[in-house]
């Protein structure tokens, strides 16, 4: 990635050695060498080191990433040399702050969250350019088979599982601003009812630390539930949208950090990061949502 | 990782004081501390189990450290249960972990042991395992987590007896195999070369099987003829001029003293000279150059060689360079042979082999103008290695987590097999639930009465190979008896050392086994029973030794379908074509019969769902796992 100094390698060449190659054997083999001398290569802020910071703490140093520095949420230094950004727990509010100096310097930047059974993460790539493997497309090669029985070449066209082409590509991301101011009134009920319920919730959750300078504490405490509920209309009716679309189940089950949602939003996160580093694969653009009480997580861009 | 201080209380609070009793008190077993292990059993001492039990057979590899954490380069060797436990502990060191440095199929481990449990999670990365592990759940009606990763893809679902499908409900695609000719006579892809490498290695150091010759196959159908009595009438020439005995390689390699160059000479010359006069087979086809050493040396030797750029394993070796580590690895395992005294096991870490399959394999390959590859692609073809990274094992060791928290629950019903995709599906859906599917009533494991149809000829088909690669490899039994339902109640097979060994080497014929003939299989550790309805066959297609009712088949290799992207573990699990007990394969829980969709909206969505995760199974179809999974070919 041109837009990163740090990628110009500080290591004696970018030559990757025996050892490393032994070390990282099963990932080089899923997204290629080149991928590998980018991560190593790669510096990471980490901001909030709970439990969802541990995980993508741990799952970046397996990648082999050059660097994490790990800080807590208050001496953020907004100068530090980052390729990456990433920004969990009480920052929700100066995520947009701190995105948008990001956004503005080319370093790539993540928010991610756990509440409960629940956990998102936002991605602001800025123009992001990546690779992606194609499988190739062969033409019949003059082979005797295909001329002897006369068929037109064209019906041999196929895909070669064996190989694979480079194709560059391009995507762009949207400020954090942008993706939590979206207007959503004017979309279709159908479009509506797909949309993620967690996205909403996140909007409940940063109207709660604004309200009350916390976050939400225990479930068992009706009173509790109660005021999320009425944040959760109060929110629901300046997006002027039913309040179905946030059902009541989210206020019993969104506190704490769960350690399996850590696991599985740190899990998307930390492949994000890879992507984002490497330049290699599609990113996900630019929201993903994990609800732990259907089971599901899923990707949907805002802004 | 994260503090533990407070932690119950915070459970209590998020998961409600009655699961997080349930967590408190539960006694759950997890099989296998590898790449999902390790993951698995930080969640677990997390979310504030207490009471675990870990078994795992393996020690711990350097390959293994990109993602198992829990494992550090001064733990390499050792045991993965055991050094598991004590990473976990650091975490929580109020948990209570025993670990068993062993493996979970031996009978010390029976329906009584799996009994203790209140849920088994399994983080396996072979199909055998998994299958004894399914057999023991149901024996036991423990409730189990199953789950498999490879690369970016991912699944987790659960099992309960008589609820939902168990891990045998659907047939799963058998390994990929070629036929014996065109390993032998007509290889098209580096495949076929490598197959034929892996062959000639057992023959020549390790165990010689009888489906495993590496020399022209005279009984080609596509050879035979008139076209063929040429090369009859060479052979007969060649054998008693040259002596060269076909039917043992390895005497004849030892009496040369394993000379590389006579080996090589009679592989890559006088061999291809004789598929050269079977000119029917190359009528249609390249026909293969044959190389001699002499002229391969001279004639490479002004040849420049490529300018290093890096790592030794990613480049392609010039045919020259084939040779002479030909010629190196076999002075390496002759030695090897020699100090060991005892047969060699081809195994992709150990150089020399890995040497000898890549440049046997390649030089081959040149023979054939088959594009070659490098030992860092043979390798993964060879050694069948499914790529595995840590978030992929993080998000799945999560998801087992949630499903394992619904089980204690009480909440079955909330159970879902999910899968992870590679990218979004039209859903957006990254991680896409799918409800459980009810048993197969005709499932060949968890019926009633479980019975199933084999086709094979019972003129040739030995007691040994019904034993070994039918109930044992087929069908997951660990200690078959067998008795012939004749009305006399015959024992055919004794799992008991020393009764029926005499029968092994027999036909079935020779027990008045023949068509319609039913033989009870019962495995006494698996508490399962299995009926095997008889069918004679002649001739079986592709020179198999039998045929299942409703196996089936592997994925073609070449697919013409265009697919969104093709990852490298798809292309490896193509190259699958093993049979042997080390197989990693598959583990779709379940196929997509009826498979609902988790979302109460309009069925075309659901379709696309179904047919996302339906995709992501296919793909990772011969190979679900996570460790360094090694298939033999």
């Amino acid at each position: 990635m041109v837009e990163n100094p740090s990628v110009t390698d500080e290591r004696n060449g970018s030559a990757i050695t025996e050892d490393e190659a032994a070390l990282y054997d099963r990932q080089i083999r899923l997204w290629g060498l080149d991928a590998q001398k980018r991560l190593r290569a790669s510096c990471v802020l980490l901001v909030g080191i709970k439990g969802l910071g541990a995980e993508i703490c741990k799952n970046l140093v397996l990648s082999g990433v050059k660097s994490v520095t790990i800080v807590d949420p208050n001496p953020v230094n907004e100068q530090d040399f980052v390729s990456q950004f990433l920004v969990q727990r009480q920052d929700i509010g100066k995520n947009i702050h701190i995105n948008d100096i990001c956004h503005d310097n080319g370093v790539k930047f993540f928010a991610a969250d756990v509440f409960g059974f629940y956990g998102y993460m936002f991605a602001d790539l800025g123009e992001h350019k990546f690779v992606e493997e194609e499988p190739k497309i062969i033409e019949a090669s003059d082979n005797e088979s295909s001329r002897s029985d006369g068929e037109p070449k064209a019906k041999y066209r196929k895909v070669d599982v064996n190989e694979t082409t480079i194709v560059q590509k391009f995507a762009e991301f949207y400020r954090l601003k942008a993706a939590l101011a979206c207007k959503l009134d004017n979309r279709t009920e159908k479009i509506l009812k797909r949309l993620p319920s967690v996205y909403f919730m996140i909007k409940v959750i940063l109207r709660f630390q604004s309200q009350y300078g916390r976050l939400p504490q225990t479930t068992m405490n009706t009173g509790e539930r109660d005021n999320l509920l009425t944040l959760r209309d109060e929110v629901m009716k300046e997006l002027n949208l039913d309040v179905t679309l946030l059902p009541d189940e989210f206020a019993s089950h969104c506190t704490a950090e769960v350690s399996p949602i850590c696991a599985i939003v740190g899990g998307i996160v930390g492949q994000e990061v890879v992507k984002a580093v490497s330049g290699k694969d599609a990113p996900l653009n630019n929201f993903f949502f994990y609800n732990g009480l259907e089971g599901h997580g899923t990707v949907e861009c805002f802004n | 990782m994260a503090s533990m201080a407070g932690t119950s209380e915070i459970y209590r609070n998020v998961l409600g004081s009655d699961l997080s009793q349930c967590v408190e008190n539960a006694k759950v077993l997890m099989v296998g501390a590898g790449g999902i292990g390790c993951e698995l059993l930080k969640n677990l001492v997390l979310t504030g189990f207490k009471d675990i039990e870990v078994i795992d057979l393996d020690t711990i590899d350097v390959s293994n450290l990109n993602r198992q954490f829990l494992f550090q380069k001064r733990h390499v060797g050792k045991s993965k249960a055991e050094v598991s436990r004590e990473s976990a502990l650091r975490f929580n060191p109020d948990a209570n972990i025993k670990a068993r440095h062993d493996n979970i199929m031996s009978p010390e481990y029976g329906v009584d042991f799996f009994k203790q449990f209140n849920v088994v999670m399994n983080a396996l990365d072979n199909r055998a395992a998994r299958n004894h592990v399914n057999r023991m759940c149901l024996a036991a009606d423990v409730p189990l987590v199953e789950s498999g990763t490879a690369g970016y893809l991912g699944q987790a679902t659960v099992i309960k007896k008589g609820v939902t499908e168990c891990y045998e409900c659907q047939p799963k695609p058998t390994q990929k195999t070629f036929p014996g000719c065109t390993i032998r006579n007509t290889p098209s892809e580096a495949i076929h070369c490598i197959v034929w490498a892996k062959h000639l290695f057992n023959q020549l150091f390790g165990e010689a099987d009888a489906d495993e010759e590496v020399s022209p196959d005279t009984e080609d159908p596509e050879a035979v003829g008139a076209a063929g009595e040429k090369a009859v009438q060479n052979q007969e020439k060649e054998d008693a001029i040259g002596g060269i005995e076909r039917a043992s390689t390895r005497t004849w390699a030892e009496d040369i003293g394993y000379d590389p160059v006579k080996l090589f000479n009679k592989l890559f010359n006088e061999d291809i000279k004789y598929l050269l006069s079977m000119d029917k087979l190359w009528r249609k086809r390249k026909p293969p150059v044959p190389l001699d050493w002499e002229t391969i040396k001279k004639a490479c030797n002004n040849e420049e060689k490529e300018a290093d750029n890096g790592l030794q394993d990613q480049r392609v070796w010039s045919p020259e360079e084939c040779s002479d580590i030909f010629s190196q690895s076999i002075d390496t395992l002759k030695q090897q042979l020699l100090a060991r005294g005892e047969d060699l096991v081809w195994d992709k870490d150990d150089t020399a082999s890995m040497d000898f399959v890549t440049s046997a394999a390649n030089i081959r390959a040149h023979i054939f103008s088959i594009a070659m590859k490098s030992r860092f692609d043979v390798k993964a073809m060879a050694g069948n290695i499914i790529p595995a990274i840590a978030t992929t094992n993080a998000i799945i060791s999560g998801v087992i987590v949630m499903q394992a928290l619904n089980i204690l629950n009480g909440n079955l019903d909330k159970c879902k097999t999910i899968y992870l995709n590679r990218k979004p599906n039209p859903r957006k859906r990254l991680l896409v639930p799918c409800g459980l599917v009810p048993p197969n009533p005709k499932c060949y494991v968890c019926a009633a009465k479980p019975e199933v149809t084999v086709f094979l000829n019972t003129e040739t088909l030995t007691v040994k190979t019904l034993e070994e690669k039918i109930l044992k490899e087929r069908f997951g039994m660990v200690a078959p008896d067998v008795e012939i339902e004749d009305g006399k109640g015959s024992i055919l097979i004794s799992s008991e050392e020393g009764e029926t060994e005499q029968n092994l080497p027999k036909t079935l014929s020779e027990f008045h086994v023949g068509n319609s003939a039913r033989l009870k299989a019962d495995d006494f550790l698996q508490n399962y029973q299995l009926v095997l309805n008889i069918k004679h066959r002649d001739n079986l297609e592709d020179d198999v030794e039998f045929e299942v009712e409703g196996d089936v088949p592997a994925p073609r290799p070449l697919s013409p379908e265009p697919g969104p992207s093709t990852e490298p573990e798809e292309r490896e699990n193509q190259a699958a074509a093993g049979d042997n007990d080390e197989v990693m394969i598959v583990d779709e829980p379940a196929p997509s019969r009826k498979r609902k969709a988790d979302e109460s909206q309009q069925e075309a969505e659901e379709q696309q769902d179904m047919e996302t995760a339906k995709r992501a199974r296919v793909s990772d179809a011969t190979a679900d796992e996570d460790d360094d999974d090694i298939i033999a070919l």
